[in-house]
């Protein structure tokens, strides 16, 4: 097979006075697998400007330039009027951010709203129990323990009383007993 | 009046203008950022699409501008990554650069290290496959100019592969 029209080309291509059809040729010729040993060196410039030429963005990223644009009213005239504070950023840059519905903005306090649910219900439920307990015993010993130590105090302190301290103390007691 | 919406007209610019920041930042990221940077301040200046003459060279314009900044504000070199980096000098001196480098093809390398003018100027014309009008226009140069600069640029490619033998 003759090369030289690829050849000449090629040699009109370092000049640059190749034309973007010829440019083209080019490109397609050096795609193929057989490539003479001579012309070999210079395959992989035009293979990896076909890789570079592959190199593209995410569909992620077209997704959120649309949503950006939309939200900052531009794009089409439904678009949510939004904070624009908080995308725009001072020298021009934008920060990443998106779009959050309420129940969506709410979503981080369910977990604490869950554990304060149920933190309350075994509180309830351990204070209920408690005080079921000790309800018919408390009121008995109080009782006792509350006349036992006035007894007592009555007792060691007789001469210091007075009398009418006394007597509203005793009168205190027997109000307390009944 | 036409209707025009960004899904139509700078949307489907952003492909062409990723690599074009891709190339000039050396960062995917980077690139990203730049993109959407561009998209919006394309857009933002619809009211003045009359005037330009191309909208694709005015996104191309605006592209190489922003990257350049994000090079410039992380204290990059602008001009070529021959002068911080050295493609020889690292695979020699550098051993992570080494590693690095060596995962990338012999042509992308030389590509790479180009000075990013020539750099562009190859990707618009032998990727984007724009005419030398085109590129003249987007990057506010004369096509005599672009001509001079790409073939510099395929010089030092062509030498380099020819070395590899």
């Amino acid at each position: 097979m003759d090369y030289k029209y690829i050849e000449q080309l090629l040699e009109r291509y370092w000049e640059c006075q190749t034309t973007l059809e010829e440019e083209a040729i080019l490109r397609t010729f050096f795609r193929q697998e057989d490539v003479p040993a001579s012309l070999l060196p210079y395959r992989q410039l035009f293979i990896e400007e076909d890789a570079m030429a592959n190199e593209h963005l995410g569909k992620d990223f077209t997704d959120w330039m649309l949503q950006l644009v939309r939200q900052s009213g531009q794009a089409q005239p439904e678009g949510e009027a939004s904070a624009p504070d908080g995308i725009r950023l001072e020298g021009g840059y934008v920060c990443k951010a998106r779009r959050l519905t309420f129940m969506r903005r709410l979503r981080p306090f369910y977990r604490v709203a869950g554990l304060v649910a149920l933190l309350l219900s075994i509180g309830n439920a351990a204070q209920k129990s408690f005080t079921q307990e000790d309800e018919a015993p408390a009121p008995q010993v109080a009782e006792t323990v509350n006349a036992d130590s006035l007894q007592h105090i009555i007792v060691s302190n007789p001469e210091q009383q007075s009398a009418a301290l006394s007597s509203h103390t005793s009168d205190s007691l027997n109000a307390l007993a009944r | 009046m036409e209707y025009i919406s960004f899904q139509n007209t700078v949307l489907p610019l952003s492909d062409r203008l990723f690599r074009l920041a891709l190339r000039i930042t050396m960062n995917r990221a980077e690139a990203e950022d730049v993109v959407q940077d561009t998209l919006l301040r394309v857009w933002e200046q619809r009211s003045q699409w009359k005037q330009i003459k191309s909208l694709e060279a005015f996104a191309i314009t605006t592209c190489r501008n922003r990257a350049l900044d994000v090079l410039k504000r992380a204290g990059r070199n602008t001009k070529s990554l021959d002068e911080v980096d050295d493609v020889h000098s690292a695979m020699f001196n550098v051993q992570s650069s080494l590693e690095a480098r060596e995962q990338l093809s012999l042509v992308r390398r030389l590509m790479d290290g180009l000075p990013e003018l020539q750099r562009t100027i190859m990707l618009l014309r032998d990727i984007e496959g724009k005419t030398y009008q085109e590129i003249a226009q987007a990057l506010g140069i004369s096509e005599t100019q672009v001509k001079v600069y790409l073939h510099r640029a395929r010089t030092k490619i062509k030498e380099g592969l020819k070395i590899k033998d």
